[in-house]
């Protein structure tokens, strides 16, 4: 008898490990999905252009549009889109209601929808910010002129600090980026460029001040892996705009909820989060440097 | 003594009984393919299960940690899809997970509110799968195993940026490890086929080489049993069977030694036997010659010398006396003659068996008042004088057996020569006896009619049975 168990043991001692399935599901019974309904109210869409990567993007802003959102007492959609040429026609076919766009968008903006001004941020005090051109921190490079044959990352093809300030560079040296250096790529955010110099996979690339100061903050060996060879002449700060077609009281009041936004704590707390001061008004005259450049880079090619 | 009752208790048992005849039932060839083959098969198909449940295990662990490697990798390449809507590289990220990982059944992103974004399924979508591995934004992950129409499969869901994203799913299917564990496993069984029957060969070839010098065993030993003592068995082996050939070798020699004395002693005694007859036999000649020759003339002088006596007596009284004495003398020597006749007819040495039965048997009917039907057919040549001897005294004895217990009223005797043997039947219509009776009595006149019939190479036979008569046949070559 003592046998006969023993072999039993023997043979069940492989089958009874098999695990139990949870739940059944008929994999060929293919049904439409159903439509998205639409909601009873109609969200505040808000784009944040791609200035930083999408995810940094839902980091920073959550709070500021949670904010936004008991202020007007309306759901708010983050939408993101990974040109700011994406962000910009959307503003222009109404589909966005605010958007926070770079200088060079709302220069293109401006030009050719007449984009709206509502705010800008205010960051350590002041309403402009710089191109900085970082290498890696082992680098020899220490100007433009040492990246000769290096590959670059820009930013956006419309960015002002990402794209437009290091071609000029180029320019003024007499060379086109596609003669200097050696091969050039588009990072679509500038958090992923400063990562593609840390990384070693760009040897160089021109960022936002802001985002550099914000992402360094965030992630120390940033700083570390990075250093900063040039900096640039103050632009305008990335204004926050609405559609020229937006209808006036919301446009009012999201002009008053983002300059009351200091005055709340919890407008403090979504302030901190994304890295402004405070919101201000700001005039189309802070981005004039900003046509200059895009003119002089459309202009020397 | 506990442990001696509980071996007497298992070998009586009827279980240990079952099995012996059960086992016994079957010769050693079978015994022996049987083990091999047991053990062969048992090894088999328990080391097939064994390492099918094992890979079987380690299979399903490995697509389990795939299902979840996947679906993270699904999840973090998605997330920037995601939030930018960028549906139609979240689309081509699914169908390529699915083309680069065959056992991904089905790859799925959904966003926040439950909404599918993007699947891999085609024209619909199983209603059932999304709410069969609902997932917590918090959670690293979570894998169920689910049971489809198509089979097995892990289900892992990801949230994707801690869910603010929405979820990432992939399905990885059972099927190919199922296919994978399906051939490992006719493999095994194909090898324990084969390996079977390279077993059953080696077991044949084993079964010839221990039973080879068994069969040869039997057959000596059958051999030996028929007397043939110089029978003896090939040495094939060093091995236990070697040393059993060895001793049945020894076993045999020893018979064969003890035969060749127990031949030599009977011969012994046979020759002896033949001399203890051969001089009785002379013995009775001298004392029946003597008897005749000097007893008889003595008395047949005294006879003579008692008739002139007698003649010339002159007293009638004397002579009535003398005539008493006379007729005493001839009874006497009568009774001489028969003694003579009894111990051994000079009639047999001088005109052979035929004769000499005649002459016995006539004396026979007269002195005991019995007939005696005699047929003598052949025996027209005198034979071997023992052969005479014995066949003569045989049925002398048996003669005397019948006057004096048998009660009979009748008795025959038939003696013929043919082809080269002599045989006789002695038959009565008497009492008849017990023949085991008159074995356990110790009566040593039928076993000496038969030691004589042995001496001469021939056989004597009795048949007789209480009321039935008795008839004894005897026959021996000439």
């Amino acid at each position: 008898m003592r046998y006969y168990l023993l072999l039993l043991a023997f043979f069940s001692l492989a089958g009874c490990a098999a695990p139990a399935a949870e739940a059944s599901v008929n994999l060929s019974d293919l049904q439409p999905l159903p439509e998205v309904s639409a909601t009873a109210v109609t969200p505040l869409r808000v784009a944040v252009a791609a200035i930083i990567s999408p995810k940094g993007t839902v980091q920073s802003y959550t709070p500021l549009l949670t904010y936004l959102s008991a202020e007007l007492d309306r759901p708010v959609e983050l939408v993101q889109r990974r040109t700011y040429g994406e962000v910009n026609d959307l503003i222009e076919s109404g589909d966005i209601d605010l958007a926070f766009v770079c200088t060079s968008a709302y220069v293109v903006g401006k030009r050719e929808f007449d984009m709206q001004l509502l705010a800008a941020p205010q960051v350590m005090g002041d309403t402009v910010y710089h191109s900085l051109l970082i290498v890696p921190t082992d680098s020899p490079a220490q100007s433009m002129a040492d990246l000769r044959g290096a590959v670059f990352a820009f930013t956006d093809p419309i960015s002002t600090s990402g794209r437009n300030y290091p071609i000029r560079l180029v320019q003024q040296m007499g060379e086109t980026p596609e003669s200097f250096f050696s091969r050039t790529f588009y990072t679509y955010s500038h958090d992923d460029a400063i990562r593609a110099v840390a990384n070693l996979v760009a040897d160089g690339a021109a960022v936002d001040s802001l985002v550099y100061a914000f992402a360094v903050e965030r992630e120390p060996e940033l700083a570390e892996k990075t250093r900063v060879i040039h900096t640039s002449p103050a632009f305008g700060i990335p204004p926050v705009v609405v559609s020229p077609n937006a209808r006036p009281q919301l446009v009012a009041d999201l002009q008053t909820a983002l300059l009351q936004m200091h005055t709340s704590a919890a407008g403090r707390i979504a302030l901190k989060t994304a890295g402004i001061d405070r919101f201000v008004l700001i005039d189309d005259a802070a981005y004039e440097s900003v046509r200059e450049l895009e003119t002089a880079v459309s202009r020397d090619p | 003594m506990p442990i001696h009752n509980s071996q007497f208790t298992i070998h009586n048992s009827p279980f240990f009984a079952r099995f012996w005849r059960f086992a016994g039932s079957f010769s050693v060839r079978t015994k022996i393919l049987g083990i091999v083959l047991a053990l062969v098969l048992l090894l088999g198909v328990g080391v097939t299960v064994q390492v099918r449940g094992v890979l079987a295990q380690a299979l399903e662990q490995r697509l389990q940690e795939q299902s979840v490697s996947v679906a993270r990798d699904v999840a973090a390449r998605a997330t920037d899809m995601i939030l930018i809507n960028d549906l139609f590289s979240l689309h081509q990220l699914l169908v390529e997970t699915q083309v680069n990982n065959p056992d991904v059944r089905y790859a799925f992103v959904t966003a926040p509110d439950g909404a599918v974004l993007a699947h891999t399924f085609g024209p619909g979508f199983p209603p059932d799968l999304l709410a069969a591995n609902p997932v917590r934004a918090r959670d690293h992950h979570q894998t169920v195993l689910l049971q489809t129409d198509e089979g097995m499969v892990w289900d892992t869901a990801v949230p994707i940026f801690e869910g603010k994203a929405g979820v990432a799913r992939v399905g990885l299917s059972e099927a190919s490890m199922q296919i994978t564990i399906a051939a490992l496993t006719g493999q095994m069984l194909l090898t324990t086929v084969i390996v079977s029957a390279v077993g059953i060969a080696a077991a044949t070839l084993l079964t010839w080489v221990v039973t080879r010098p068994i069969i040869d065993l039997k057959q000596a030993a059958e051999a030996v049993g028929q007397g043939d003592f110089q029978r003896r068995v090939a040495p094939w082996a060093n091995d236990e069977i070697g040393e059993l050939a060895g001793a049945f070798n020894a076993m045999t020699a020893d018979l064969a030694q003890a035969e060749q004395e127990r031949a030599e002693r009977d011969h012994l005694r046979s020759q002896l036997l033949e001399k203890v007859i051969a001089a009785q036999e002379e013995e009775r000649r001298r004392i029946a010659r003597e008897l005749h020759d000097e007893t008889g003339q003595s008395l047949t002088s005294l006879m003579v010398h008692l008739q002139m006596v007698n003649q010339q007596c002159p007293l009638p009284e004397t002579r009535e006396q003398l005539d008493g004495v006379r007729s005493l003398v001839a009874q006497t020597l009568d009774n001489v003659h028969n003694l003579a006749l009894e111990l051994r007819p000079s009639v047999l040495d001088d005109l052979g068996l035929a004769a000499a039965l005649r002459r016995y048997v006539r004396d026979y009917q007269t002195r005991y008042a019995l007939e005696v039907d005699l047929e003598i057919v052949g025996l027209e040549e005198r034979l071997n004088p023992a052969l005479e001897t014995a066949v003569y005294r045989i049925i002398q004895e048996s003669l005397t057996n019948i006057a004096r217990h048998a009660q009979a009223h009748m008795a025959s005797v038939l003696l013929e020569q043919r082809h080269g043997r002599i045989r006789a039947i002695i038959e009565d219509d008497g009492v008849g006896f017990d023949w085991e009776a008159v074995k356990s009595n110790g009566r040593l006149g039928l076993y000496g009619m038969r030691e004589r019939v042995e001496l001469l190479n021939g056989t004597l036979t009795i048949e007789s049975e209480p009321g039935q008569g008795t008839s004894i046949f005897v026959e021996a070559p000439l």
